[in-house]
């Protein structure tokens, strides 16, 4: 582990390239500047996100972990997820919301402080997706707490779900 | 095994499925009789509703043989009011979730069945209700009452322990971590956990009834989305499952396509797993690397298929794009992927305080396993070697040179070498894929799915093996769509695994199994 820790001080090990898709044009980096700037401003470099998964596939969850990990670094943009409800501002939701989960949902909804923003997460939160019509699912996020944005995908790769959080935050405030 | 066929109604032979009907009283002893003297495993329970066809209830239970590529499929027909049929639970403990599951979604009766509460619906369900009989019905009101979860329709009571120094601690089904949701009751004494009650089916989606209204086609995207990092392989059975069915021989080129990403998705997950258990035990080293390489498996996977979860490239009968093109990306990140991975199985090995965590943590003894029905990756922990790629070949498996990795332990260091050692045998695998050329179409013709026929489809995802059986009307629409994920069969091992350990182990353990909650939850 030490030496793992002194090769890679003094190796000067190169920085994991970013993915394809992110496309870093001049205009956007401005723009992720300016919301940034934003964040710090509002959020005082704190969003907090708690994510609330409603009876997804898993592949949402895994893609909100896969932001926090080396190589998109979520945490720079200040916006970080949570462990409660309670410390949270945003709610980020996955899932056509099961019937069983309903009532988790709503109580998580409630145990969040005002303000908060709710987003939903992936094409079953948004509109049931797939399982849209099934006598378990309840069509989206929207039939049971207020929803202030969307993001779309099946699941939303990282890079859509930190452009989607930005754009989101961008309008709303 | 003459034995029971000779006292069947009817057998018929379809492809490696032999299929056995019983009599009614009978049902007990012959599925006895290949557990016992067959030490045949059950892989799964199922019942159908076929009244509308020749006014029966059918229970089926599938059975194999290990060392043989052939499955028996007992079944049973219910007529007229009497609908019960006999418990296999006290004989066969690994039948114990499906009996309750025909109850709930069938409101068939298994006699004699030591435990039937609810399994698959929570109190506000109402009583007397089956979702999966084709004439059942649903007011809104009671639909809304079930999501509202205030009225108890049906009251379910967790398993009590009693005594001095007992704490309950309940968790869930909101957890802290970003993961899926489920309520765990643990009974403890002081830090070591006593006994541990999963409550799960949280996220039941109503996903076998949503098949049949889908159609066979539509099933494969629905298929994808019922385990997220399971995509691939949930959509390989479903689609096998329906080209036995329907008598569609998959081409070479395609079955290489499958067998490819089935390694691929495999790949992912394992290393994903290793670098999450890292997560459980507080290395944060390990955890970064063990993402970062997942990270650049699922790029991969977007740049071969357009999906970082392989979505959108299976359909019945084929695949929809040539991934074995793209040879040289593949190799190139292989590479890349072979010399990261070496090197943090080399910095977890040698790491004290991780080994000291992961050994001797959450042992599942072989015993439990077989009894209750263990498989995939917790199976083969705990010694038990169960691997559907070697027990029944399918697509390019029985050309490929694998060996299914066994330890004996059974603890969360076991279930970690376990997936190191699948880890490079899954590379070796894709690398000899890549060598040869396959003749053939990607997708083969398409035919009419044949009335009332049915069959069975499985794979192994990187959990352990899943099982579709699709069965379709006189129509050719879906009569019945049954899966059965490897975790449904896992997590009634998981409290047996956290006995006897201290409360923060449980992560660790539960990442050890990784198990998916809606595949099981349905």
């Amino acid at each position: 582990m030490l030496k793992e820790i002194v090769r890679n001080i003094f190796g000067k090990k190169k920085a994991l390239p970013f993915p394809d898709g992110f496309k870093g044009s001049p205009e956007d980096a401005a723009k992720v500047v300016a919301l940034q700037k934003k964040i710090d401003a509002i959020f005082r470099r704190s969003l907090r996100i708690r994510q609330v998964d409603a009876g997804s596939c898993n592949a949402c969850e895994w893609e909100c972990t896969a932001l926090t990990n080396p190589m998109y670094d979520i945490q720079r943009f200040g916006i970080d997820f949570v462990a409660s409800p309670r410390h949270a501002d945003l709610l980020l939701v996955s899932g056509p919301v099961s019937r069983q989960m309903e009532l988790a949902l709503k109580k998580t909804y409630i145990a969040t402080p005002e303000p908060r923003l709710v987003i939903a997460c992936g094409d079953c939160a948004i509109n049931g997706g797939i399982y849209r019509g099934s006598y378990a699912v309840t069509n989206g996020v929207a039939a049971v707490i207020p929803v202030d944005g969307h993001i779309p995908g099946c699941p939303p790769s990282p890079v859509a779900l930190i452009s989607g959080l930005l754009q989101i935050l961008e309008k709303l405030t | 095994m003459e034995k029971v066929i000779k006292r069947s109604i009817t057998t018929k032979k379809y492809l490696n499925e032999l299929y056995v009907e019983v009599r009614r009283e009978d049902f007990r002893d012959a599925c006895m009789f290949l557990y016992q003297n067959g030490a045949a495993i059950l892989r799964v329970m199922f019942a159908t509703d076929e009244r509308q066809v020749d006014g029966t209830f059918r229970v089926y239970a599938v059975f194999s043989v290990p060392g043989k590529d052939e499955f028996t499929v007992l079944y049973i027909s219910l007529r007229g009011d009497d609908l019960s049929f006999p418990s296999l639970t006290n004989t066969i403990p690994a039948a114990h979730w499906y009996e309750r599951e025909i109850h709930d979604m069938f409101g068939l009766v298994p006699e004699g069945h030591p435990d039937l509460r609810r399994l698959i619906f929570h109190e506000s369900f109402p009583a007397d209700s089956y979702p999966l009989r084709k004439d059942w019905s649903v007011k809104q009101s009671d639909l809304k009452e079930w999501g509202e979860g205030i009225i108890i329709k049906q009251p379910y009571s967790f398993m009590e322990v009693e005594g001095e120094g007992i704490t309950e601690i309940p968790v869930g089904p909101v957890h802290a971590g970003i993961i899926e949701p489920g309520h765990f009751r643990f009974s403890a004494v002081g830090e070591t956990i006593f006994f541990l009650e999963p409550k799960l089916f949280y996220t039941h989606k109503g996903t076998e009834k949503h098949f049949e209204t889908l159609g066979f086609f539509e099933g494969v995207k629905l298929a994808e989305r019922i385990s997220g990092t399971s995509s691939f392989s949930h959509s390989a059975a479903y689609c096998m499952a329906v080209e036995r069915m329907a008598d569609i021989g998959l081409p070479e080129k395609a079955g290489a396509v499958r067998t490819l990403l089935l390694e691929l998705e495999r790949l992912y997950n394992h290393i994903g797993d290793i670098g999450n258990m890292c997560a459980g035990t507080g290395l944060a080293v390990g955890y970064a690397r063990g993402a970062v390489i997942k990270e650049l498996l699922m790029q991969l996977n977007e740049r071969l298929t357009g999906s970082r979860y392989l979505r959108g490239i299976n359909t019945i009968g084929g695949a929809n794009r040539d991934v074995l093109l793209k040879k040289d990306d593949i190799s190139t990140v292989l590479n890349t992927v072979t010399r990261e991975y070496k090197s943090l199985m080399k910095l977890l090995l040698e790491n004290v305080s991780h080994m000291e965590r992961i050994e001797t943590t959450g042992r599942l003894s072989k015993d439990i396993a077989v009894r209750l029905g263990v498989t995939g990756v917790a199976a083969r922990a705990s010694g038990i070697p169960d691997d559907i790629r070697k027990a029944h070949p399918h697509l390019m498996y029985d050309r490929l040179p694998f060996e299914v990795h066994t330890t004996a332990k059974g603890d969360v260091f076991a279930r970690m070498m376990v997936r190191a050692e699948e880890v490079e045998c899954s590379i070796s695998m894709i690398h000899a894929l890549l060598e040869n050329s396959y003749s053939g179409e990607m997708i083969a013709p398409q035919k009419d799915i044949p009335v009332l026929a049915s069959a069975l489809g499985y794979a192994e995802t990187p959990r352990g093996p899943v099982f579709y059986w699709v069965k379709s009307d006189r129509a050719g629409k879906p009569l019945r769509v049954k899966f059965r994920s490897p975790s449904y069969c896992n997590w009634p091992a998981v409290p047996f695994a956290v006995h006897g350990n201290i409360v923060p182990d449980f992560p660790l353990c539960n990442k050890s199994f990784n198990l998916s909650y809606s595949g099981c939850d349905m």
